[in-house]
């Protein structure tokens, strides 16, 4: 044993690559819950729904920086009973989820946004670790998913 | 050859537990301070008792490779 460390993730995608970081985690939090990735359109191409119920969720620790990204970019997800999730990001650079959809209370709606943010954020902790490892040269011993979600990863180098 | 293992666990909301293990000393700090900067920021942190066993020259080397020297 020698030490143990509890991190929490910060979101910071221009620092580490951009907008297509928070992308490759959007699209691999959309695969893990079975939603569609519809389409990535401009924010003032965005279609109104009559009726429709919306409800918005930040990404806490996601400020963007600004100079790297894009303005009105977002990221359309959508799901087979109906409910589309807009992955975007405010004036302040910060990651944004919306859910709205016509016949679902807004509890409903909050529901699949915090799912979703959670499932985003874990996705791009994955990648983020993932990727610093293999940079590093550890090998992946063992991998998987444990019955309440959570990811478990071993690896392994040897050093001289 | 010294063995360095990482057990690595991200939860439900993208909380990060990494568990260093083999590394003696102060050395695995910059393994700590390494994932540290890559990933987030340190909710919490325990010490075990192999941080306490002498360390290496495994250290320094550590430090150059991670890029992780005193700032």
């Amino acid at each position: 044993m020698s030490t143990i460390i509890i991190l929490s993730p910060i979101l910071y995608p221009a620092i580490i690559g951009g907008w297509p970081v928070i992308t490759a985690a959007v699209t691999a939090a959309a695969v893990g819950l079975g939603l569609n990735v519809k389409e990535k359109v401009h924010e003032e191409n965005k279609v109104e729904v009559a009726g429709a119920v919306e409800v918005e969720v930040d990404v806490n620790n996601s400020e963007v920086l600004t100079d790297n990204v894009v303005s009105g970019k977002e990221l359309v997800l959508t799901s087979e009973e109906g409910i589309v999730i807009r992955v975007t990001r405010n004036e302040r650079g910060q990651c944004k989820v919306c859910a709205y959809g016509k016949g679902f209370s807004k509890t409903e709606l909050k529901a699949r946004a915090e799912e979703f943010t959670q499932k985003l954020v874990q996705c791009f902790s994955y990648n983020r670790t993932v990727t610093e490892l293999k940079n590093k040269e550890f090998q992946m011993i063992n991998e998987e998913v444990m019955e309440d979600g959570s990811i478990r990863l071993h690896v392994r180098r040897w050093v001289d | 050859m010294a063995q360095h293992d990482i057990e690595v666990t991200i939860s439900k909301t993208g909380e990060v537990k990494v568990h260093i293990k083999g590394v003696k000393g102060k050395a695995c700090m910059e393994y700590a301070k390494w994932l540290t900067n890559a990933i987030g920021v340190v909710k919490d942190q325990k010490l075990t008792s192999e941080y306490y066993e002498p360390e290496t020259k495994a250290r320094i080397k550590l430090q150059q490779e991670l890029g992780t020297g005193d700032e």
